[in-house]
């Protein structure tokens, strides 16, 4: 599984002297434009769909990558998850020598449709052209678009049966009441909906990979404590402390990673954007991709899923109450709280396992740029490793204010052991 | 005996509940849709101003793939009743119309803002318009136009316009990120100049300019609908004459904030000189408090709307749990207690099913305490339809405001106000020769029962249309007032005793 770098480059070179594709692409370089195509629609539509908070993003990312490994499976006859991730049932028998992307088309298209389907208008325009763009670049028979259908609707039926199909209130229940008790989550915001925290039962999610929600449970955070010298106290004054001299470098890298909702394509969205830049760019043929964008998406979906188990099994006060109520009133944080409890992190948690899972696949050193933030004027960054760029995520919620250092370590733990239960799968 | 303790508690509180209006819906008043599918799901503005000179406004509502239309107000002191007239405003692609008097002659002309080029008509009088772009110069460009504002420069002869684009209406798969230039178009004598680009420019839904620090400077406010931009925010721009716009940075005190910016409302609330500004979003409503008020202040602001009772964030009646979409805000004094009311028009965007489609308007009433109470199912406005633009204006000159909502793809409404209400003043301020004749950015102060109340004279804000007429004041039970004019120069005109229950012209 570990495709070294020489491999892409060797590919890409061999890219830029191929003659332009034909007007019917071929098998597999329609594919890989199929799918790209689609996941940078998609990235569009998680930032621009009001439920897209990041547990729902990472569990449509997960669904969504599962359905492109299928669509691949049946068509060239690779192994199926059916069987070897949590509850989906093989499909019927599949006939081969269908046109990978024509059936890549047909089961995206689905896949998108039906995450995306409570989108906004312009989201709805959107899936439309892309639909009727790409139906023109592959051609291709009916049936196999079907064929691409049917691969979908099976995943999906699958999909409707974790508990994470319906968001209601974009994610905040009614009736929430916070727990009175000294060191628990209190709301951080102005605004009315997030009075109540962020799906509190998104825990209780099936997995897709790993076992169930408590497969990778973390150790205790410090324990809460207002004592100056305890050791909570002494994680909140880090953040405190950090907040006051943080560098222009250190801003830019909370901006870099902030990834709000409905402003961005979410944390797990940066890491999708990452797979797919380095898959443009290295010409990464549709297969592996597709291999790739199913291991990370279910790595995301489960990382969501361990890391709000437990964020709700601490239910944990978050900096800017216990710094305000204790140290300094006035204190701003850099970026907004998120309205959940704080350990661990999530961004954490999910970068720890999508770092692992594209080691695993790219290699350890596999250098990249990240220009997923590009268009809205954050710069391009540069990273030596996947893990260095978890790893900068990761330190980013503390300088933004909003985590403490436990989480944000034993959050990038949780990731690790989350990942390796995706990478266990049997694929190519 | 639990029960006695509650009751003490809640009586003051009721004690101090404002006196709610009866609105009564005039179905047969006017009939009217704005139409369309993706680029008419923003927009739908009214304007609403007298062209007739009875006193009484006249209304134009933007059609989209139907044509805008001129109502002329045939209404009475009883019911309302509006005609359609031939005025030449019936053109397509219309989703906004703002009025203002451009050259100064005493006779109201409009901007109509289109998917497409938009169009200055000058008024003729009698309700009557014709095209003016090529005589004026104004270039109405190829956008899609979704907001407007306008302010009278120190010293110039013509106002200066401000007109905000939205989408780049031509990308299909990829329309995020695509915003296309704001413009401003400042006067060149007696035409317009060139445009100016305000760059950048973030899909702006409202624009409205307003002197926010009492500076005697009006700035440009927009507000900008974080769904398309990439990079951007709500933005503030200076402009100051003979000096090209330029953005109050965060160096300046500008504070970031990223919202569904769909409309502009401002008020001084507080009677601390400084206006307040409710910002339409989608259950995410701001009221913003300057933070410091006073000279020099920064535009920094709290966000007051949960403190103050304004988050208007679901509707409040009708069972749909959903969050709400909310359009055109306005502050006006609906039951004449002397206390700023809030409407705001709702309705979802097109079939977005994660918001409610049964999405009531709201009418929040303030109290003396500052806060405001939801009436908006108690007035009788809690329409279900897909508002968009709307108007608080006294129709039937009985010295009531009354309500007129432009709904997308369904009828527009209008409703009477039966009251009760207190007393009431309106001010007409009147620079009688001068280039802004009506005192735009100006402002009223009328004081009363030992308070001042005070108005900006405003042209743009809201969604998509505004209101050009007299500025109404309640007094509740005061029976004599006192009015003046802050001048746009900034001259103090004198406190004079106005009349009570009657509109009054005050020149210069």
């Amino acid at each position: 599984m570990d495709l070294r770098r020489r491999h892409f480059l060797t590919l890409a070179a061999a890219a830029l002297s191929a003659p332009a594709l034909p007007a019917r692409a071929a098998a597999t370089g329609g594919t890989e434009k199929v799918i790209l195509d689609w996941y940078r629609l998609i990235l569009e539509l998680v930032r621009h769909t009001a439920t897209y908070s990041p547990p729902v993003a990472a569990r449509a990312f997960g669904y969504l990558g599962v359905i492109a490994w299928e669509a691949q499976a049946a068509a060239r006859g690779y192994p199926s998850l059916a069987g070897q991730v949590n509850g989906l049932p093989p499909r019927p028998n599949d006939r081969m020598a269908r046109d990978p992307a024509v059936v890549m088309q047909g089961a995206l298209t689905a896949g998108v449709r039906a995450l995306f389907g409570n989108t906004g208008p312009t989201g709805q325009r959107a899936m439309n052209a892309m639909q009727k763009r790409l139906d023109a670049l592959v051609g291709g028979r009916a049936a196999d678009l079907a064929k691409g259908g049917e691969i979908a609707a099976h995943v999906l039926a699958w999909a409707e049966g974790d508990g994470g199909a319906d968001v209601q209130n974009l994610g905040f229940p009614d009736g929430y009441e916070p727990s009175n008790l000294p060191g628990a989550w209190v709301p951080t915001s102005d605004i009315r909906l997030q009075q109540a925290p962020l799906l509190p039962e998104w825990g209780h999610v099936r997995p897709m990979a790993m076992a169930d929600g408590m497969a990778c449970t973390l150790t205790p955070p410090p324990p809460y404590d207002e004592t100056p010298g305890s050791a909570f106290h002494a994680e909140a004054m880090e953040v405190y402390e950090t907040s006051k001299t943080l560098t222009d470098e250190q801003k830019i890298i909370a901006r870099f990673w902030s990834d709000d909702p409905m402003l961005s394509p979410t944390p797990p969205g940066h890491w999708i954007s990452i797979l797919i830049e380095i898959a443009a760019r290295d010409a990464l043929p549709a297969e592996r991709l597709a291999d790739a964008l199913a291991r990370l998406g279910m790595a995301q979906n489960d990382a969501f899923i361990a890391c709000w188990q437990s964020k709700y099994e601490y239910n944990l006060i978050r900096p800017v109450t216990y710094i305000r109520r204790l140290i300094d009133p006035k204190w701003q944080t850099l970026l907004i709280t998120p309205p959940f409890p704080e350990y661990p992190s999530g961004h954490s948690t999910m970068s720890g396992a999508s770092a692992e899972v594209l080691t695993a696949i790219f290699g350890d050193g596999f250098t990249f740029d990240d220009a997923t933030h590009a268009d809205d004027g954050l710069p391009v960054r540069h990273f030596a490793s996947f893990r260095a760029a978890a790893q900068e995520a990761a330190i980013s919620r503390l300088y933004g204010g909003i985590h403490y250092r436990a989480a944000i370590e034993r959050g990038l733990d949780q990731g690790a052991c989350v990942a390796q239960h995706a990478l266990r799968l049997k694929t190519l | 005996m639990k029960w006695l303790p509650l009751l003490l508690v809640a009586t003051p509180v009721l004690a101090q509940e404002p006196a709610v209006p009866q609105f009564r819906a005039e179905p047969a008043a006017v009939a009217h849709r704005f139409s369309g599918e993706w680029t008419f799901m923003v927009g739908g503005g009214v304007a609403a101003f007298d062209c007739s000179g009875d006193g009484k406004p006249e209304l134009v509502m933007a059609g989209g793939t139907a044509p805008a239309a001129l109502f002329r107000n045939d209404s009475t002191e009883g019911a309302l009743r509006f005609t359609p007239i031939p005025a030449g405003v019936e053109m397509t692609d219309v989703a906004g119309a703002y009025a203002l008097d451009i050259d100064a002659d005493a006779v109201t002309d409009l901007v109509l803002l289109r998917v497409g080029e938009n169009v200055v008509l000058r008024g003729l009088g009698n309700c009557r318009f014709e095209r003016a772009n090529e005589a004026w110069g104004l270039q109405g460009g190829d956008a899609w136009t979704t907001a407007f504002a306008a302010t009278w420069e120190a010293g110039a002869p013509w106002p200066t316009l401000a007109f905000g684009n939205y989408i780049n209406r031509a990308e299909e798969a990829f329309p995020w990120g695509s915003c296309t230039e704001n413009w401003l178009l400042r006067p060149d004598g007696r035409r317009f100049a060139a445009p100016i680009p305000l760059t950048p420019s973030y899909c702006a839904l409202s624009m409205l300019f307003t002197d926010w620090n009492r500076s005697g400077q009006p700035a440009l406010r927009v507000s900008n609908d974080r769904e398309y931009y990439k990079g951007g925010q709500e933005q503030l721009w200076h402009v100051a004459p003979a000096t090209p716009p330029r953005l109050y940075s965060e160096a300046e005190g500008w504070q970031r904030l990223r919202i569904w910016g769909m409309g502009i409302a401002g008020a001084d609330l507080d009677g601390d000189r400084y206006p307040e500004y409710f910002l339409t979003s989608m259950a995410d409503n701001k009221l913003q408090h300057l933070k410091a008020p006073g000279p020099g202040a920064l535009p920094q602001y709290d966000d007051t709307a949960w403190a103050r009772g304004v988050t208007a964030h679901r509707p409040y009646t009708g069972g749909d749990p959903r969050p709400s979409t909310a359009w055109h805000p306005a502050f006006a004094d609906v039951n004449n207690d002397g206390f700023t009311d809030l409407f705001v028009a709702k309705g979802n965007v097109w079939e977005m099913p994660d918001f409610a489609e049964q999405d009531p308007n709201n009418l929040l009433l303030q109290g003396a305490d500052g806060t405001f109470t939801e009436a908006g199912d108690r007035a009788g406005v809690a329409s279900g339809l897909q508002a968009r633009g709307a108007a608080v204006v006294d129709l039937n000159a009985d010295g009531r405001l009354d309500l007129v909502v432009v709904n997308r793809n369904g009828p527009a409404e209008i409703w009477r106000n039966a009251g009760p209400g207190g007393h009431w003043v309106a001010i007409d301020p009147l620079q009688e020769g001068a280039p802004n004749r009506n005192a735009i950015n100006g402002w009223v102060e009328l004081r009363a029962a030992g308070r001042v109340q005070r108005q900006e004279v405003t042209v743009g804000g809201g969604h998509a249309g505004g209101t050009f007429a007299p500025l109404h004041f309640g007094l509740g039970a005061a029976n004599q007032a006192e009015a003046r004019v802050i001048w746009p120069d900034g001259t103090e005109g004198p406190w004079q005793p106005v009349p009570v229950d009657t509109v009054t012209q005050i020149r210069r």
